[in-house]
């Protein structure tokens, strides 16, 4: 099928295409540069277009889904929509059901979406979760910050035994990339403790976080994964934690990126916004965001997601167990904890982000902050850390926040927000507005740029027929007015088209067309000796202490069908 | 004044769903209105009047002018006067699950018996059974700890298991008996129940005020009897006969308040 999106407004920040009138041709599911006569012409004459979205971090498979949605049934009545002709049943608002993810990230124009956080263990469950998804391709991040194996081989500083166990893994989970959370923290968990900062040795390991994101970056150098090492550093939600912060991203600014890589960076921060507190507790809690951002601004092997607080209520889920247990003691609420036998522990709380409450409006303040103060779109992406700072149907209300300062004015006169926004950050200091071309290279191209997914995430000849087309006309229309915000909003949220690989899913704001999600998987070749010698190492361990035989823990081939298979030259 | 009578002729084993037939739905329908409206079974829509004959009298401005008289065995119709603000609902037979959820005020009576969940997370109006009630009449919904918080909700049989979960203000009588956990969770609130009580009235109460006139099986560890009061007047109201007074739930810190009549209760004494 060839089709022609004639006479958009195209912003491709990728290939430096800021705002031309331009036509998209596509054949089958490419990108192309010319077309038979037969190619279908939807007339799309001054509207916005852009590469379908990529988002960097959200969590949508997964047990601590299905936990959530067992733990959470009155969020599942929220979100409660009918069966059409052509889409399933839809219900939830923070964790919706597994079709209505699909949906609704295909309503917002969005084609790829990373999934953040899978313990090997579980990896069978997420696949099959990514089965009942539709509409998106979606790349499982593997957990390795409190990995046995890995906390063994980082204490004795062996990073060919941790590149091979990743190698090993990533194919075993069927994973995109490498993903540590609290690093050696979650261990801690299972003694009831946590670590604090870098420097604080997990129990019994006698390993700090700084060996593990040191060994576990290095072994991604050298293994030249796509994506960088995708960390959560410890003391999440802690004030004071921007500190622990800098360490974390300083700890591998020597490490050396492989020099066959297409991103920049050699470490990605995810959900920022939890990770740039200062203050010493929650009476004196202030925002950390510039000592963060001026970091960023200075270091370019660093990029970051948000996660951006959207003052609604929803869940939180997190392999960071300690930290969920904190938060459950400071909200009263309800809580749900699991372990993960050798490989992390999780926690789950319901939060209700409220703009009456001090400290929600400042975790608000402090992620629009960091948007506005790292100076590089590139090195940031735009994410809630979807459901934990709220939900990702809630992205089009951030881009209008981040597109018009009279917005935020607004927000804070009209006391939307707590007043410790201007008492205890700089927002009202800032009066930056993201334009659609900020807005595209947050949302699509630097994501894919920093996954290292050269396929996507742009419109150059050759890349997938992955497009959004937005009701916006751009030459006659100023996102930066308060009053155009919902327009904005209810835009970026109901695509005019939506197209995944050249298939139209979405029209007009409905889902039109339902596809199976593929699910994007590393594979690391030329190491198998190296994999081989690591497995024999390890087995004994493996059949004392996991509850699964080897046999069973492998995600088979069938888990991901269809997929996209990452051919990773190792050591290349 | 508009009198809508629904007199049910075919039965259905898969429940109908009424949470799109409130007063303040219908107030302005007229017959052709309801011949015309599909009703939600299961996971479709069949026309309403393939299950009932319905009579429209009279006209009425809004919600508090309509009186809707559901004639006859309503035990698979669900969501009954669910979320309405004004007006009477009349059920002349059983209810089935979730009658008078989350309503706002006017009246509901069911002339029979009503399934769980009725009352659940009531905000204000009356909620009248006259037969018996099954689990979790006036809580909040399943796995949300914000439960009834106004109206009135009277039981003239026995309720089932937790009545009353989370419920943060409100009244409930029961005059008959009732089972397990009633009050459990509770922050604010009354529930007065005549009859006996199996178990655990008012687990983990942070406040609020259960009076038990009948017998108690088996009192939670968590209340600490704080006296014998003859005649007390609890919520207003003047009550007969000696009361056992206890604070709790301690186990929360709790500062609720929880009679038992003394007398049916003389094992505690």
């Amino acid at each position: 099928m060839e089709y022609v999106l004639k006479n958009g407004i195209v912003y491709d920040p990728t290939n430096n295409i800021n705002g031309e009138k331009k036509d998209i041709m596509i054949k089958d599911d490419k990108i192309v540069d010319n077309v038979s006569s037969e190619a279908k012409i939807i007339d799309v004459t001054n509207k916005i277009v852009m590469a379908a979205g990529v988002d960097v971090h959200s969590h949508i498979a997964g047990p601590k889904l299905c936990l959530g949605r067992l733990y959470r049934p009155e969020d599942s009545r929220r979100g409660v929509k009918a069966k059409t002709d052509v889409t399933r049943a839809e219900s939830g608002f923070s964790i919706p059901s597994c079709p209505a993810t699909g949906y609704r990230y295909s309503k917002m124009g969005y084609g790829t979406v990373t999934e953040a956080a899978v313990p090997p263990l579980e990896a069978k469950h997420t696949h099959e979760e990514i089965m009942a998804i539709p509409n998106i391709d979606v790349s499982p991040l593997t957990l390795f910050g409190n990995n046995w194996f890995v906390l063994q081989f980082a204490k004795e500083g062996n990073i060919e035994d941790i590149a091979a166990f990743v190698s090993s893994w990533l194919k075993i989970s069927k994973g995109y990339g490498m993903k540590v959370v609290n690093p050696c923290g979650s261990e801690a968990w299972g003694w009831g403790g946590n670590v604090h900062g870098i420097d604080d040795p997990a129990p019994y390991w006698d390993v700090t976080g700084r060996e593990v994101i040191r060994g576990l970056t290095q072994a991604n150098e050298m293994l030249g994964l796509n994506h960088s090492i995708h960390i959560h550093p410890n003391d999440l939600g802690h004030p004071g934690n921007f500190q622990t912060t800098i360490n974390s991203m300083d700890c591998v600014k020597d490490i050396k990126k492989n020099s066959d890589v297409t991103r920049n960076q050699t470490l990605h921060c995810t959900h920022l916004q939890f990770h740039s507190y200062g203050g010493t507790s929650w009476r004196d809690f202030n925002s950390g965001a510039e000592p963060v951002a001026d970091y960023i601004n200075k270091n370019p092997h660093v990029t970051c997601d948000i996660g951006q607080v959207t003052l609604d209520e929803t869940t939180t889920m997190t392999a960071d167990a300690p930290m969920e247990y904190d938060l459950y003691k400071l909200t009263g609420l309800k809580w749900a904890n699991k372990d993960i036998e050798l490989e992390t522990a999780s926690g789950l709380i319901p939060v209700i982000y409220s703009g009456k409450s001090p400290v929600s409006s400042l975790q608000w303040a402090i992620g629009l902050e960091l948007f506005l103060m790292v100076d590089n779109p590139w090195q940031v992406v735009l994410t809630t850390d979807s459901p934990n700072a709220g939900p990702f149907i809630r992205y089009p209300r951030i881009i209008s926040w981040l597109m018009s300062n009279e917005r935020r004015m607004e927000m804070i006169e009209n006391r939307e927000v707590h007043k410790w926004v201007e008492q205890r950050s700089a927002l009202t200091t800032l009066d930056r507005e993201y334009d659609f071309n900020d807005i595209a290279t947050v949302t699509r191209s630097a994501p894919a740029k920093i996954l290292g997914m050269d396929d996507r995430g742009h419109l150059g000849v050759g890349a997938n027929a992955d497009v959004a087309v937005y009701d916006i006309e751009p030459d006659n229309f100023d996102p930066s007015k308060a009053a155009n915000a919902s327009i904005v909003e209810k835009a970026f949220g109901n695509a005019l088209y939506t197209i995944k690989d050249g298939r139209i899913l979405v029209k007009d704001g409905e889902i039109v067309k339902v596809v199976p999600s593929k699910h994007l998987w590393s594979n690391v070749e030329g190491y198998e000796s190296e994999e081989q010698r690591i497995l024999n190492k390890i087995m004994p361990q493996f059949n004392k202490y996991y509850s699964v035989k080897f046999e069973n823990y492998l995600v088979q081939d069938h888990y991901i069908n269809p997929s996209v298979e990452y051919k990773i030259n190792a050591g290349k | 004044m508009k009198t809508i009578t629904l007199t049910p002729k075919k039965f259905s084993s898969i429940a109908l769903e009424f949470e799109e037939l409130t007063p303040d739905d219908v107030y302005n329908w007229n017959k052709e209105d309801f011949e015309k409206y599909q009703v939600p079974i299961g996971n479709s829509r069949f026309p309403l009047t393939n299950y009932f004959d319905i009579e429209v009298e009279g006209s009425a401005e809004g919600p508090q002018d309509v009186k809707m008289i559901l004639d006859g065995d309503m035990g698979r119709v669900k969501y009954i006067g669910l979320g309405m603000t004004d007006g009477e609902i009349i059920v002349n037979g059983d209810a089935d699950l979730h009658v008078g959820a989350e309503m706002e005020g006017g009246s509901i009576t069911v002339n029979g018996n009503a399934e769980s969940y009725a009352g659940r997370e009531m905000k204000g109006g009356i909620l009248t059974i006259m037969g018996n009630t099954k689990e979790y009449c006036g809580t909040s919904y399943i796995g949300e700890w914000r439960g009834m918080t106004g109206g009135i909700i009277n039981v003239h049989g026995n309720a089932g298991k937790q009545v009353a979960d989370c419920m943060s203000g409100g009244e409930i009588y029961i005059d008959g008996n009732c089972d397990i956990l009633a009050g459990i969770h509770m922050t604010k609130g009354y529930i007065e129940i005549a009859g006996d009580v199996t178990r655990w009235p008012a687990g983990q109460m942070k406040n609020g005020t259960v009076v038990i006139k009948g017998k108690l099986n088996n009192l939670l560890e968590g209340f600490e009897p704080e006296g014998i009061i003859s005649n007390p007047e609890i919520n207003g109201k003047q009550f007969q006969g000696k009361y056992i007074k206890y604070k709790g739930d301690i186990g929360v810190n709790g500062k609720g308040n929880l009679w038992l009549n003394a007398d049916k209760n003389r094992s505690l004494l």
